[in-house]
């Protein structure tokens, strides 16, 4: 799975990751079970802080999404829990975009389809 | 027979040279990745852009070629002359005059900057990591680099021994020529396994979506380089122990000189088919290449050295030529950078001294008959 960094995006580069890793969940490029590199492994990688990469799996751990342990390391959780629920945050944000899509003139049929696409 | 040491002079310097011009300076620059320490960018190659393109990439080559030029030259003309004192000093500034093919390349790179500037290309900030290589990918069997150096510690513990009179064995050549040659030899065994290390621990290149392919990418260069490292090091194994038999039972001075040219010229051999491997494996992959690697010709000052504070990497690929350089702005890289620096002055420094006080016309090297 290939991770994306933009050093001049808004975004932190922590959550830069945390976001592309949960769309790797999502899309099954990461499988459940799956091993994530070591903190160290990874930010020698990327060539930024450990305590980066460190607030990254901090940040996915405690949202459920992988579980790390010492003697395994960070793996992707088998089961995620399914709270059928979208959060606020993420409502906030859905609504910003559905916005900014009719401000665009882009139509409710088009943007549906793209949800189809990315669901 | 200082013949000898005219010739591994000479096939240090001329193979290095034409080495040191092919890779930095391309006969066909429009289709690599990096144009002397600038990435490529197809603004480059439209309209007026594209002239001014060929004008810095044609001027940085015929400055390179000069200079190649010039040092075979002079490599020509020192191999008729008898070897003396002065002539010595002469082959090893030629030597250090090998730094000089990097000034056309710096004029180069710091042109093309310009040129960017100019056309107002700015610098993306996007770099990509494989989540699924990070780590995994390594090709250097530690046994397979730790055999061949152990053997040359225990070749020159034995040399020690053998000079101290450990063993009783009579020793042809000079006293305590085993122990110098051997801790020299050791030292280059010393070094090629924390080296052999670095490289197998490179940032993994990302040049495709498909993590497959950048998995092999990276495992193919860290194999050539891995196969380098063991194969020097057994190069070099093999010549201490070939060369200590040798002092044992001999005090002729050609056969060592023969013994040093074969060394010299086993090295270059393994270097350059290392190189060869290395350009085979990047052609091979070009076609794959789909991302854009990083932008980050800033951080590289005149295209060869990298400073960057925000990279927390101590060693990366380099720009001119193969394999790794240092990070100047890592702390560790800064020592590093600090050292060479002082080596190489002083070892030049040295040299000049030994010449002015007459020390190098003395050497036993320079009289032999």
């Amino acid at each position: 799975m290939i991770i994306r960094i933009d050093e001049y995006s808004d975004v932190p580069i922590y959550m830069q990751i945390r976001n592309q890793i949960v769309m790797g969940i999502s899309s099954g490029d990461l499988k459940p079970g799956e091993q994530l590199p070591t903190v160290r492994a990874l930010a020698l990688e990327i060539g930024i802080n450990t305590m980066t990469v460190s607030k990254t799996y901090q940040l996915l751990k405690q949202e459920g999404y992988i579980m790390t342990d010492r003697k395994n390391g960070a793996r992707v959780r088998e089961n995620i829990a399914q709270s059928g629920v979208i959060s606020q945050e993420n409502k906030n944000e859905l609504r910003r975009i559905v916005s900014e899509a009719r401000l665009s003139g882009v139509g409710k049929d088009a943007l549906k389809e793209l949800i189809d696409e990315f669901y | 027979m200082t013949w000898i040491i005219k010739i591994v002079m000479f096939i240090c310097i001329v193979p290095t040279v034409i080495l040191m011009y092919m890779l930095g300076f391309s006969k066909d620059p429009g289709k690599k990745k990096m144009v002397m320490g600038v990435r490529d960018n197809p603004k480059f190659h439209e309209g007026e852009a594209s002239g001014k393109f060929d004008a810095i990439v044609g001027s940085a080559r015929k400055g390179g070629l000069i200079i190649t030029a010039l040092v075979i030259l002079f490599s020509v003309i020192l191999l008729c002359l008898p070897v003396t004192g002065n002539t010595m000093v002469a082959w090893i500034i030629l030597v250090f005059a090998l730094f000089l093919i990097a000034v056309p390349y710096g004029k180069g790179n710091t042109e093309l900057k310009n040129l960017k500037k100019e056309l107002g290309i700015t610098k993306s900030g996007v770099s990509y990591t494989d989540l699924t290589s990070t780590n995994t990918v390594h090709a250097l069997k530690m046994p397979w680099v730790i055999l061949p150096n152990a053997l040359a510690l225990i070749a020159a513990a034995v040399s020690v021994l053998i000079d101290l009179g450990v063993f009783g064995i009579e020793v042809a050549s000079e006293k305590f020529a085993l122990t110098m040659m051997g801790v020299s030899l050791l030292s280059i065994a010393v070094m090629l396994v924390p080296l052999a290390l670095l490289m197998d621990n490179t940032r993994n290149m990302v040049i495709s979506r498909d993590s497959n392919i950048n998995a092999n990418y990276n495992r193919a260069k860290k194999k050539t380089w891995a196969d380098l490292f063991v194969a020097m090091s057994w190069a070099n194994t093999l010549f201490l122990i070939g060369y200590s038999i040798l002092l044992v039972f001999t005090a002729s001075e050609t056969a060592m000189l023969l013994g040093i040219l074969v060394y010299t010229a086993l090295i270059m051999v393994i270097a350059g088919m290392g190189v060869v491997t290395q350009m085979r494996v990047e052609k091979r992959y070009t076609r794959d290449t789909e991302l854009e690697l990083q932008d980050d010709d800033d951080n590289w000052i005149l295209g060869m050295f990298y400073y960057n504070p925000n990279d927390t990497r101590l060693n990366v690929e380099k720009r001119l030529g193969y394999g790794a350089t240092v990070n100047i702005a890592h702390p560790a890289g800064k020592v590093i950078a600090v050292l060479t620096a002082v080596i190489l002055i002083v070892s030049l420094i040295l040299i000049v001294y030994l010449n002015a006080t007459g020390q190098m016309e003395a050497s036993d090297m320079i009289n032999l008959p």
